[in-house]
């Protein structure tokens, strides 16, 4: 083997090996964190979970140690917005949803949410307990299945009893899943969230700080952003009251 | 009904008769009637509103028979309907609203309002109703607020009252908004409602629409009320609600000069008012006398606990639902404390809360389902489990408790006794488990790249296009082969070329001077048959002028067409002057033919 292709295949197996090295790094910081954790510094505990976030990489039990260790830290806002972003992640949790409430019970102010109209309860319902990838995956399964099925009978021009009721059933499975996927994006990625992560937010009725003051808002608070202006953002909390916050005291989900 | 609703009636239900007997459902066949005033002392210049309301399952009643009342003018208002099915038993109310208006100050007895039903008289509860001289029923307070400072009145103002100022922490105190207007308004007052930082709270509804007289001016209310649950002990305030609505302009001078439609379309002047913060001092829950398992519920509350089955085999779960019931908020109710049982894991299952409205105070239900684990055979014992909560009323510390449950476990088959049996309890002290957070996680997981979009990474896209490009690609094979099977002008189109270019080397072999006739022969026949072919016809007496005139028709172009003629004259030639012709022109010949396969190719013969 002559030198430059040794070198080439240097170079290849440094690249494979490139992400493979970077993934123990965040497994070395995430365990590092916390055994931080485990020692009572939530401080530092939070700063190595954060090491990992900034890596570009989520998971839901990194946002859940992260909510954990905020929680322990004082910091509620925080907490309950990593526990949101871990929730979104695996709503099937216990852990985290435990935490989410719990957490949530310390929270001053309640927002209770007005009643989702009965289709888009029912259909939060259905999906409330399931990742998006399992979803996701749930629905191309049904279309290889649909695909598979037309395959034999116009690719292959193989026929059985049943054929015809099996690509219905395939294809009704198929738009339900495919429906109830897009239902979930839509409403948890699509509609942009944010969380109330300082102690003191006050929502103003305009997107200045001399406009009339609406109410005191408190850490924890989830809303919905609805538009931006300036330094503040156009904000509808769950109760359906809408107001204008400034940028730096939400976290967008 | 889904279960949640049929839980909220039932609750509703046993509320209702458990604090309110008063109000509880009339038994089938029975007619009751209630008369209800909303005040007991007005002014002369007010009115007061008398509600009578008859129960029965039957609807078809009349209306209450009123007496006679000479020192009220009595307006009807109207009546409602109210209809219930509780376990299958029909109950039916109907309330009929009078307004009282009083004529002269004094108190009247306002009785034997009474009800005809089936040859039978129904009389309701005899009141009383005192009627104080002008102005006397209003509160100075309430005069002075309503006053302009310069002798006369506002047109509107908006009181914030609580009905306790100095509650414990936890306890329901209710916060009133009264707005008050004395002129003409038009559409519904926009209310933005006060700042309650430190409160957690709940609206409880708006009244309904009353009118009052305050420093000789009617005034119309709107009323709305709160429950709020102070969170934290100290000086809280209640921030200044807003109302903004629009009223009759009663100036001139505001009017518009142009506006001549002003009064018949009712435009008015848009007007904002705020009230007064309120302050509240919330008091901590007294020391003596406070449990040491309280868990900081403050209300009035009872305890059951049902359990689903009183007989089990060791490790088969038992499920016991404590559930407690009271006015307070639910919402801040723990979970009991259960005891330390060696003989059983526990854990809990689930918790509910139901929330629902009394008047003006709020409770409900909270539901706790715990599943005991029994892993010792013989008579188990669940001993009972007690709640503390702090009673405001009479400030002191309650104790309630469930009764215990004797449960009977089996020795399930092939079952020996071993190290592992009886179980030992759980690490995880289940009891007080929710009452911190759970421990961290200590694996990092799957993980993925921030922002990954499923549909559009590489094993989705290969999933899902692979089997749609295989279904392409075998349909589209199927639908050549079954043209090519039906369609022969397509078939031979299709086979043309390649029928062509095997003769076309059966030519090139003949490029000899001997075999100079032979070769133009060969290459005639090779393009008139690759052209008849591509053009579905017989090659037999296909003339040049033919040729010519098809491919033409085809929109073939002009040059390939001269070409063709070219080359179909040159084979003519070389069968009646083949001396004239070298090898080269035969190679030339060749090389033409294979131009004009090619640009027949691009010819559209369909």
């Amino acid at each position: 083997m002559n030198r430059p292709c040794q070198k080439n295949y240097l170079l290849i197996a440094f690249a494979l090996m490139l992400p493979v090295g970077s993934a123990r790094a965040q497994d070395d910081d995430f365990q590092a964190g916390n055994k931080f954790y485990e020692n009572g510094d939530y401080q530092s505990a939070v700063m190595m979970f954060q090491k990992v976030d900034g890596a570009g990489l989520e998971s839901a039990p990194l946002y859940y140690n992260l909510g954990n260790a905020y929680f322990k830290d004082g910091d509620l806002g925080r907490a309950i917005l990593y526990y949101h972003r871990a929730k979104r992640l695996d709503p099937s949790d216990p852990d985290i949803l435990n935490n989410l409430e719990f957490a949530g019970r310390f929270s001053t102010m309640r927002m209770e949410g007005v009643e989702l109209n009965p289709i888009d309860a029912f259909l939060k319902s259905m999906v409330g307990g399931y990742r998006l990838k399992t979803l996701g995956w749930l629905a191309s399964g049904f279309f290889i299945l649909f695909v598979g099925l037309l395959i034999l009978k116009y690719g292959l021009q193989i026929y059985f009893s049943g054929l015809n009721s099996a690509i219905t059933t395939a294809l009704i499975l198929l738009v339900m899943s495919s429906g109830l996927t897009t239902f979930k994006y839509r409403s948890e990625f699509l509609i942009k969230r944010g969380v109330v992560i300082a102690q003191e937010s006050t929502v103003y009725s305009g997107p200045s700080t001399n406009s009339d003051l609406e109410f005191e808002g408190s850490p924890g608070l989830v809303v919905e952003i609805v538009k931006e202006s300036g330094d503040f953002y156009d904000v509808l909390f769950e109760n359906k009251r809408r107001g204008w916050v400034k940028k730096d005291l939400v976290a967008v989900l | 009904m889904n279960c949640r609703g049929y839980k909220l009636c039932l609750y509703m239900v046993l509320v209702t008769l458990a604090l309110a007997p008063s109000v509880s459902a009339a038994p089938v066949n029975q007619v009751e009637i209630e008369a209800v005033l909303d005040r007991d002392t007005i002014g002369l210049d007010e009115q007061a509103i008398l509600q009578v309301i008859i129960r029965s399952a039957d609807q078809n009643i009349d209306a209450p028979n009123m007496p006679t009342l000479p020192m009220f003018e009595v307006y009807s208002q109207g009546r409602s309907s109210n209809i219930s099915i509780v376990n299958g038993a029909v109950s039916a109310s109907l309330t009929y609203r009078y307004i009282l208006m009083p004529k002269k100050s004094g108190t009247y007895p306002i009785d034997q309002i009474a009800v005809v039903h089936k040859n039978k008289r129904y009389v309701a509860n005899a009141l009383e109703l005192t009627v104080l001289d002008k102005g006397v029923a209003t509160p100075p307070e309430l005069e002075d607020q309503a006053g302009d400072g310069q002798g006369g009145s506002k047109d509107y103002f908006l009181e914030a009252t609580v009905d306790n100022a100095k509650p414990y922490v936890g306890q329901q105190i209710t916060l009133t908004l009264k707005f008050f207007i004395a002129v003409q308004s038009f559409g519904s007052p926009e209310l933005t409602e006060p700042a309650l930082t430190g409160f957690w709270s709940e609206v409880i509804g708006n009244k309904p629409v009353y009118f009052q007289s305050i420093n000789k001016r009617r005034y119309k209310l709107i009323e709305r009320q709160y429950a709020l649950f102070p969170t934290q002990t100290g000086e809280l305030t209640i921030g200044r609600a807003m109302i903004r609505t629009t009223i009759a302009a009663t100036n001139q001078s505001q009017r518009d000069p142009f506006d001549i439609f002003g009064n018949v379309f009712g435009r008015g002047t848009d007007v904002t008012v705020r009230s007064q913060p309120v302050t509240v001092k919330v008091r901590t829950l007294p020391e003596p006398g406070k449990p040491k398992d309280f868990s900081g519920t403050v209300g009035k509350f009872s305890i059951t606990a049902t359990i689903d089955k009183r007989e089990v085999e060791v490790n088969q779960p038992v499920t016991v639902v404590f559930k407690i019931t009271g006015v307070g908020n639910v919402k801040s109710v723990a979970e009991p404390l259960m005891p330390s049982l060696p003989d059983f894991r526990i854990y809990r299952s689930s918790s509910s809360e139901n929330m629902t409205k009394f008047n003006d105070l709020l409770g409900g239900t909270k539901i706790f389902e715990e599943v005991f684990i029994p892993g010792q055979p013989g008579e188990q014992e669940i001993p009972a489990v007690s709640y503390n909560y702090f009673d405001p009323e009479s400030g002191k510390y309650r104790t309630i408790s469930t009764q215990p449950f004797k449960i009977k476990v089996r020795k399930p088959e092939g079952f020996v006794a071993s190290p592992n049996v009886p179980f030992t309890p759980s690490e995880l002290s289940i009891g007080s488990e929710s009452r911190d957070i759970r421990y961290i996680k200590s694996d990092l997981g799957d993980t993925q790249a921030k922002g990954e979009i499923l549909l559009l990474t590489p094993a989705y896209i290969i999933a899902n296009g692979l089997p749609l490009a295989v279904l392409a690609g075998l349909v589209i094979a199927r639908k050549r082969r079954e043209r090519l099977q039906a369609d022969v002008g397509y078939a031979r189109s299709r086979t043309a070329s390649k029928a062509a270019r095997k003769r076309l080397s059966k030519a090139q072999a003949l490029t000899k001077v001997e075999t100079l006739s032979e070769f133009y022969a060969e290459l005639n026949l090779v393009l008139t048959a690759y052209i008849a072919d591509k053009l579905n016809i017989s090659p037999y007496g296909l003339t040049t002028d033919r040729i010519m005139h098809l491919l033409e028709e085809k929109q073939a172009g002009e040059a390939l067409v001269n070409d063709i003629i070219g080359v179909i004259k040159q084979c003519d030639f070389a069968r009646f002057a083949p001396s004239s012709l070298s090898k080269n022109d035969m190679d030339n010949s060749l090389l033409k033919v294979e131009q004009i396969m090619a640009g027949i190719e691009g010819v559209n013969f369909e």
